[in-house]
């Protein structure tokens, strides 16, 4: 990978990628936000107060759920197509499945985790 | 989108392809994982007559849950699973953020420093689960 990279944040963030480069980002940030997730789990699996606290603010939890749960859904995308390369040709039906699955169970954990916080 | 068409045994084991099988691998492990502590969640609340939030506490902390059976078996397994899926988890998870830190550390010594760190945070932090879940 070349160590030398000439391109400003704001020509990246302008990037018209489409579908398959909003899911390449999102799948870093669900990523890094379920890796957080796995230390705070740690953490709080030792007994630091704080993990918890954290852990229950609903802001957290929809940053989570919606990150998390987009990295599970990509990735399981991603290693089907892998594992059944002739599939690839679906590749355009396979991401609309995904981003309908992905807006439904993301619409209904948001939902849940907000009902919870306001809803009593 | 045309098929890839290249055999397997043409692809050659470098690392690249390794870490590529590792991580398609060990996701595949978690979802496996994830699929019997739910279906074992399910076989128990039928015999329980536990409601879904409890289904979804013992596929995914069964570690914490009380044994509803009351059988050390269950308990032993319960354990062996959350142990598999820590490590696995650990495993795709270094790889993971590894690519990531690749992109955004540049220099060759930084690289190393960040892939020290990283791996050293997967063992402690596995050691760490392991305790934890052994002797709750």
């Amino acid at each position: 990978m070349s160590l030398r990279r000439n391109i400003s944040l704001s020509s990246g963030l302008s990037y018209r990628g489409g579908s398959p480069y909003l899911a390449y980002i999102m799948h870093r940030i669900g990523g890094s936000a379920l890796f957080i997730f796995f230390t705070l789990y740690i953490l709080s699996l030792l007994g630091m107060s704080f993990a918890n606290a954290i852990f229950g603010n609903w802001f957290v939890q929809i940053l989570l759920l919606v990150f998390g749960l987009f990295h599970v859904i990509n990735g399981l995308r991603i290693t089907i197509l892998d594992l059944v390369p002739r599939w690839i040709e679906h590749f355009q039906l396979a991401f609309n499945i995904q981003w309908i699955v992905y807006a439904l169970l993301a619409g209904y954990a948001v939902f849940v985790v907000l009902r919870s916080a306001f809803g009593g | 989108m045309a098929t890839r068409t290249l055999p397997v045994s043409k692809r050659g084991l470098n690392f690249e392809m390794f870490m590529w099988a590792f991580t398609r691998f060990t996701v595949i492990a978690m979802y496996g994982l994830i699929l019997v502590g739910i279906l074992g969640a399910l076989s128990i609340s039928a015999r329980t007559g536990a409601n879904f939030g409890d289904i979804l506490y013992w596929a995914f902390f069964p570690h914490l849950a009380a044994n509803p059976l009351e059988q050390v078996w269950m308990t032993i397994l319960a354990k062996l699973m959350v142990t598999a899926f820590i490590l696995v988890v650990c495993g795709h998870g270094v790889h993971g953020v590894l690519e990531i830190l690749d992109d955004y550390f540049t220099s060759a010594g930084a690289r190393r420093w960040s892939r020290n760190f990283i791996i050293a945070y997967a063992i402690v932090a596995s050691l760490i689960a392991m305790y934890v879940i052994w002797t709750s």
